[in-house]
């Protein structure tokens, strides 16, 4: 667009320059009066006077008729500041000429009165060469006298010495020659507008008059107008030549354009800059002739587009959404302009306003000392490509910009940069914008600025991020992921730099976060690592918080949270101990089935993931007032140790107090960590997260904004508080768990137990907790079956019952009883035992004297039982001695406690703490084999025993009342016990009913169930002092030891000379004496017995074994042995008498015996079979002398 | 030739860069961006409503006192940049068309590996070869 021909047609740069650019003007400035509003004296404040400044500035067109009654459109243009210099170009555009001055003060006094009116009367000379006329606002002291004083009745004083201002209390200095307006800083200032207007007015006639003197002017005889350089061009030159004339013609003609424009003759001033067009063009006059086509092209605006405004000039804030750049609406003005086109000659095509534009650009920029007048007009013509929506062409007009070379202070180009930044956001050119901003920050602490300012640096950076596509907000740019990263990651650069710089540390910190959270990946290692050193350097200055800054300018910038360093790898909420887990007390369900659970997914294992991912709460619970944890994985991505301090968990719903956890992550290596804290409520937990300090910086790290995928949260039920139980025992811990692996487990108890010793275990219950206990259910469980797991464990439900409630720190104790169950019968495998017939008959006289010992080695080989298992007892007993019949083994069981209390007990929550019993059972002795023998005495009988002590340790084993043996280890011996004989009552049944479904099984069952009962072995191991009791349960019988062992169902009596015999007690005579037997037998069954015949038996033991019936010769009865009797009905006595003479001396016994015949037995019970025979024991002996 | 070439995405972001000078890469991403703002105003269809743009080469977007940049953009608005240096008057603009279509015939070529996730920067050390044979003209 430049011209080639640049800078040749200005010769000198020495001369006057308008120095100061005035990039804010619009083409419609050319039309306008430029008044200045000037800020005088130090008493105003300078919000109050920008506040007058608004309110002045709003009128900026006033309609005025004009002599010929036509009505003028008189624009105003108000500025702050105008510097003197622009005012020399006023000849070539008369818009820049300053022509009103209002200045605004304040005083209090009457020497601050004279001192402002000081100032205004200098500014008066200052501007002299153009002002056509002043007025002086001033703002006196509130008056308190009335409110109904002239405080608004502006007071006139073009004369100080006018009577008026007698009525005020101050008067202006004699050498004032202005007109005064005095008002009230406080009050309305109704007439203030009216005052101004008046004074447009008065303006414009000065001006409409200038107008027409100019006019009035011939042409031909006009003196030459110069721009503020050209001076020196002209100097010397003919005047008079006909070039020159036109010259000078064609000038002023464009110089009464400027002024009919200004005096709101818009048609007239089309014709003026046409002709002066045509003039100027005709004598190479390019400066003059760009001025022209400029007027031309503003006028042809003015009249197209009379509705562009300057728009406010507001600051955008960051946290409002970003609007598309506003572009008017083209049609809005699309049918205004065409018909005032055809009312008014002249005026420009839309288009050609444009190339009018870049025409006088073109010829601007030949001249150096035109550098500003180029400036203003690309400004302008972008301005007006802007309304025209022509975006490239504004672009193109602002391009131009850049280049033309100007002396500019810093401050100005500055001001370039900036307005072409807010020129190209009007275009909607961001990124041009924002490169423009960038330009300007930092010209603002470029080297060459003497007085850098890094603040507005640091502003114009921030505004420039948008154009770069940087969001503020880590989180809405991480989502948008766009833009040029490697700009961005310079843009954020200079950003923290300019911040640092400015003294922003906290910005500096945030800008930095931001910078490490947001542009990351796009960072290179060793960039990541430096900008995490420059973050901890400048962390030290301000620490990073996750509070939104807010700046002056009423930008927020959002907190930037470092969710990434360190990077979170796991995030897993932690179930508590599992005995200190709340369970729901009703839903526990211990046992299950088994087939509630299957591995196999069917292939919907993604599936589920998917929902475990959706649906982040938790399947278990925590306790109000109890830590709970959460367990991180995390991660250093930095190459070097970073310290994470002060983590806590971010959380919501329910009152959550964490513990700060501070650790130090090695570079690269996973590190885990636990996080916990208390919820201090009952009710849902939202865990959002953790907080960390890292590198100087807290951080909120939310689940959500993390680069891993975690659901946005985690939920969690807290429940009431529940109490907790610490759980001893008196016993020993034990080294392992082997069968049960409940999670529940707080303590264990081991003891080792010779079979049948019974221990004691005192379980100490103590509450840990600051809620009273109210609820405590004790249960015992194991794989065992229930009544031997039974036998095993005991305890008292009552005693436990009676610790509650137990109160917080109060200790409470119960007893559980262990006892070492074993079977002691010998697993022995022969299953019926078979005893030879010689036993059968000889047993008595083997076992008649001396029981123990006597007859052991002829009665070994049959001396066998077995324990099949006829109980189930025994049975499981047997299953579970079975695999170690001799060694030791373990018995395991879980005393449960379930208890609750307090407000956890109310929403049904309870815990489960679990003891784990470990019983080794150690061997102590063992029945290898066992019989049955008659005793001395019908009410009794001797069970035979072998007894093997199977402990390395003598035992003192007592097998009867008051009877004890020794046996060393590992041997055996054999012990008679002495045992009542089971009684009738027991058996009852079995005589009773004819029933065949009971088998002699069940008598042998309740026989040996007799036993039992009846026969404890007491053993005691000297050594370790520890005692037990063998039980012989499970003891099976054959009916040959059942007939022994239990009762018989016939009541014996046998006298013998009238006194009944005793049990043991040998009886003695003379031989040839005569011995009366008297006998009874009564019926103490329910039935009654047929067919029973009763006899007695004299015999002699040889005790080899040998028994001798053939008594003939010894021995002679008188009497019948024998009787039969036909029927004995229950409760019937049936006696028999008989005599006995021994003829020979000897010991001999007598057996009485009673027995139903063969075949006589018609109906009797299953125990009263035929052939049966029932003895009297023992046999009675007697020795005959 | 040219000195330095650049794709940008549908959403602007850039693909790829190619720079004779390693050295002056920043700068000359910022005068690329800076153009993305007239490539984007060429391409507004409410500029020239109803004319569909036939033509994939934009021509010069803007000129700077060191260099010239240019622009083509292709049917699925993937733009490709050319920054020239504006002492070189020899380079027409005949020759930048020609330099264009072949970047287009390459990028399609890069785009049909079925490696490459559209839209992800392109790193392929191939593809950055042969762009930088292209604009310095040693194709």
């Amino acid at each position: 667009m430049r011209s080639s021909v640049s800078y040749i047609l200005s010769s000198s740069t020495t001369e006057p320059n308008m120095s100061h650019p005035d990039y804010e003007q619009f083409s419609h400035d050319h039309a306008a009066i430029l008044i200045l509003l000037k800020h005088i004296g130090s008493q105003l404040k300078p919000k109050t006077f920008n506040k007058f400044y608004d309110r002045i500035s709003k009128i900026n067109e006033v309609k005025i008729t004009d002599s010929t009654g036509q009505v003028r459109n008189i624009t105003v243009r108000f500025v702050k500041e105008h510097p003197v210099e622009n005012n020399d170009w006023g000849d070539f555009q008369t818009h820049r000429r300053l022509l009103g001055l209002v200045s605004l003060g304040k005083y209090d006094s009457q020497t601050e009165l004279n001192e402002v009116c000081r100032v205004h009367e200098s500014l008066k000379v200052k501007y002299n060469a153009t002002l056509y006329d002043s007025r002086c606002v001033l703002f006196g002291p509130a008056k308190d006298s009335t409110s109904g004083s002239p405080t608004d009745v502006s007071s006139s004083s073009e004369d100080t010495s006018d009577p008026k201002t007698t009525v005020e209390e101050y008067t202006t200095p004699s050498n004032f020659k202005t007109r005064a307006l005095f008002y009230e800083e406080s009050s309305v200032c109704s007439d203030l507008e009216n005052q101004i207007t008046e004074f447009i007015n008065s303006l414009f006639w000065v001006l409409e008059s200038k107008k027409l003197e100019r006019s009035r002017e011939k042409l031909e005889r006009v003196s030459l107008l110069y721009a503020p350089f050209e001076k020196k061009d002209f100097v010397g030159l003919d005047m008079e030549s006909r070039q020159n004339k036109k010259r000078c013609t064609g000038r002023m003609t464009k110089h009464l354009g400027d002024l009919c424009l200004q005096a709101g003759l818009i048609a007239e001033s089309l014709q003026y800059y046409t002709n002066a067009a045509d003039i100027l063009k005709g004598v190479n006059d390019w400066l003059w002739l760009g001025a022209a086509y400029e007027g031309l092209a503003a006028a042809s605006a003015l009249v197209l587009y009379p509705n562009m405004q300057r728009n406010e000039h507001f600051q955008r804030i960051g946290s409002l959404p970003e609007g598309s750049p506003k572009k008017p609406n083209p049609e809005a003005h699309q049918n205004n302009p065409t018909v005032v086109r055809k009312n008014i000659p002249n005026v420009l095509a839309p288009d050609d306003i444009s190339k009018r534009y870049r025409e006088a650009i073109i010829h601007y920029s030949k001249y150096q000392n035109a550098g500003i007048i180029e400036t203003e007009a690309s400004f302008k013509a972008a301005r007006i490509a802007v309304e025209q929506n022509h975006a490239l062409q504004a672009a193109s007009f602002l391009q131009n910009v850049v280049y033309i070379n100007l002396s500019l202070s810093e401050q100005e180009k500055i001001q370039r940069f900036e307005t072409l930044a807010d020129l190209y956001t009007q275009i909607g050119f961001n990124r041009k914008a924002a490169f423009c901003l960038r330009l300007a920050a930092t010209r603002y602490v470029s080297p060459q600025n003497p007085n850098p300012n890094w603040s507005r640096c640091y502003t114009l950076m921030l505004q420039s991020l948008s154009g770069h596509k940087l969001l503020l907000d880590p989180i809405e740019m991480q989502e948008a992921d766009q833009g040029w990263a490697v700009l961005q990651i310079q843009i954020l650069q200079d950003l923290i730099v300019a911040a640092k710089r400015a003294g922003y540390s906290a910005l500096a910190t945030r800008h930095m976060t931001f910078l490490l959270q947001t542009m990351w990946p796009h960072l290179s290692p060793t960039e990541q690592k430096e900008l995490a050193i420059q973050l901890q350097s400048l962390s030290v200055q301000c620490e990073g918080s996750p509070v939104p800054l807010v700046l002056d300018s009423g930008v927020v910038v959002p907190p930037a949270n470092l969710t990434d360093i360190p990077l979170c790898a796991g995030f897993v909420l932690r179930d508590s101990k599992p005995h200190l887990r709340p369970k729901v007390i009703e839903k526990e369900k211990e046992d299950t089935g088994p087939f509630l659970f299957t591995p196999i997914h069917f292939g919907t294992g993604s599936l589920d993931r998917r929902k475990d991912k959706s649906n982040p709460k938790m399947d278990f619970l925590w306790v109000e007032n109890e830590v709970c944890e959460v367990s991180l994985k995390l991660i250093n991505p930095l190459p070097f140790e970073l310290k994470v301090s002060n983590m806590r968990l971010l959380t919501s719903g329910v009152v959550f107090e964490s513990v700060p956890e501070t650790i130090v992550l090695p570079p690269d290596v996973p590190t885990s960590l636990t996080l916990s804290g208390w919820a201090r409520e009952s009710g849902e937990l939202e865990i959002a997260g953790y907080s960390t300090h890292a590198l100087g910086v807290k951080s909120n790290c939310r689940l959500k904004y993390m680069s891993n995928t975690f659901p946005f949260m985690y939920k969690i039920d807290v429940v009431p508080g529940l109490p907790v139980l610490q759980i001893s025992t008196s016993l020993p811990q034990s080294a392992s768990f082997s069968n049960f692996h409940d999670d529940n487990i707080v303590t264990s108890a081991s003891v080792s137990l010779y079979h049948g010793e019974g221990a004691q275990c005192t379980v100490t219950l103590t509450n840990d907790s600051q809620i009273p206990i109210e609820m405590l259910d004790v249960t015992i469980s194991s794989v065992l079956e229930q009544n031997l797991q039974d036998e095993i464990f005991r305890f008292d439900e009552e005693e436990v019952k009676r610790l509650l409630p137990l109160l917080p720190d109060q200790t409470a104790t119960f007893t559980v009883s262990l006892y070492a169950a074993a079977n002691f019968l010998a697993p022995n495998t022969a299953t019926s035992p078979s005893l030879p017939h010689e036993l059968n008959s000889g047993l008595f006289s083997s076992m008649s004297t001396s029981l123990p010992g006597n007859s052991l080695s002829r009665v070994n080989s049959s001396f066998r039982s077995s324990n099949s298992g006829h109980s189930s007892l025994a049975g499981g007993l047997t299953a579970l001695f079975q695999q170690q019949p001799i060694s030791s083994s373990a018995v395991e069981a879980q005393l449960k406690l379930r208890y609750s209390g307090g407000a956890g007990l109310e929403s049904q929550h309870c815990r489960t703490s679990t003891v784990f019993f470990m019983v080794e059972m150690l061997p102590s002795l063992q029945v290898t084999n066992w019989d049955v023998m008659p005793a001395e005495t019908s009410s009794q009988f001797y069970l035979v025993l072998d007894i093997i002590n199977l402990t390395t340790q003598e035992m003192e084993l007592e097998y009867a009342h008051a009877k004890c043996m020794l046996v060393e280890a590992q041997e055996s011996c054999r012990v008679p016990v002495p045992v009542d004989r089971c009684p009738l009552s027991k058996l009852s049944d079995f005589y009773e009913e004819y029933n065949h479904s009971k088998t002699s099984v069940d008598v042998d069952k309740i026989c040996s169930e007799h036993i039992a009962e009846q026969v404890n072995l007491k053993w005691l191991l000297n050594a370790t002092d520890s005692s037990g009791l063998a039980s012989l349960k499970g003891i099976t019988l054959n009916s040959r030891m059942l007939d022994v062992v239990r009762m018989s169902p016939l009541q014996w009596d046998v006298k013998i000379n009238g006194d009944a015999i005793h049990a043991q007690e040998d009886l003695s005579c003379e031989a040839g004496d005569c011995m009366e037997l008297q006998m009874s037998i009564g019926n103490s069954l329910e039935t009654s017995i047929k067919e029973l015949a009763l006899s007695v038996q004299f015999y002699q033991d040889y005790n080899n074994g040998t028994l001798n019936y053939r008594m003939d010769t010894r021995l002679a009865i008188a009497g019948t042995p024998k009787k039969i009797l036909s029927v004995l009905e229950p409760q019937e006595t049936a006696s028999h008498k008989c005599n006995v003479i021994f003829f020979t001396p000897g010991l001999y016994k007598m057996d009485i015996q009673c027995y139903t015949p063969d075949g006589a037995s018609v109906s009797t019970g299953p125990l009263i079979n035929t052939g049966h025979v029932w003895k009297f024991t023992p046999p009675v002996s007697i020795q005959v002398k | 030739m040219a000195v330095c070439a650049a794709i940008v995405g549908k959403e602007n972001s850039p693909k790829f860069f190619c720079c004779v000078n390693p050295d002056e890469e920043l700068n000359f991403q910022y005068k690329v961006l800076s153009s993305l703002d007239i490539i984007e105003e060429k391409l507004n269809p409410t500029n020239k409503p109803g004319t569909e743009i036939k033509e994939l080469y934009l021509g010069m977007l803007y000129s700077l006192e060191t260099c010239k940049i240019y622009g083509y953009v292709t049917n699925t608005k993937i733009k490709f940049i050319i920054v020239v240096d504006s002492s070189n008057l020899q380079l027409r603009d005949n020759e930048i068309r020609s330099m264009f279509s072949k970047i287009h015939s390459e990028y399609a070529d890069m785009v049909s590996n079925p490696f490459y996730t559209p839209g992800e920067p392109i790193t392929s050390k191939l593809f950055a070869s042969s762009i930088k044979n292209i604009i310095t003209g040693t194709v």
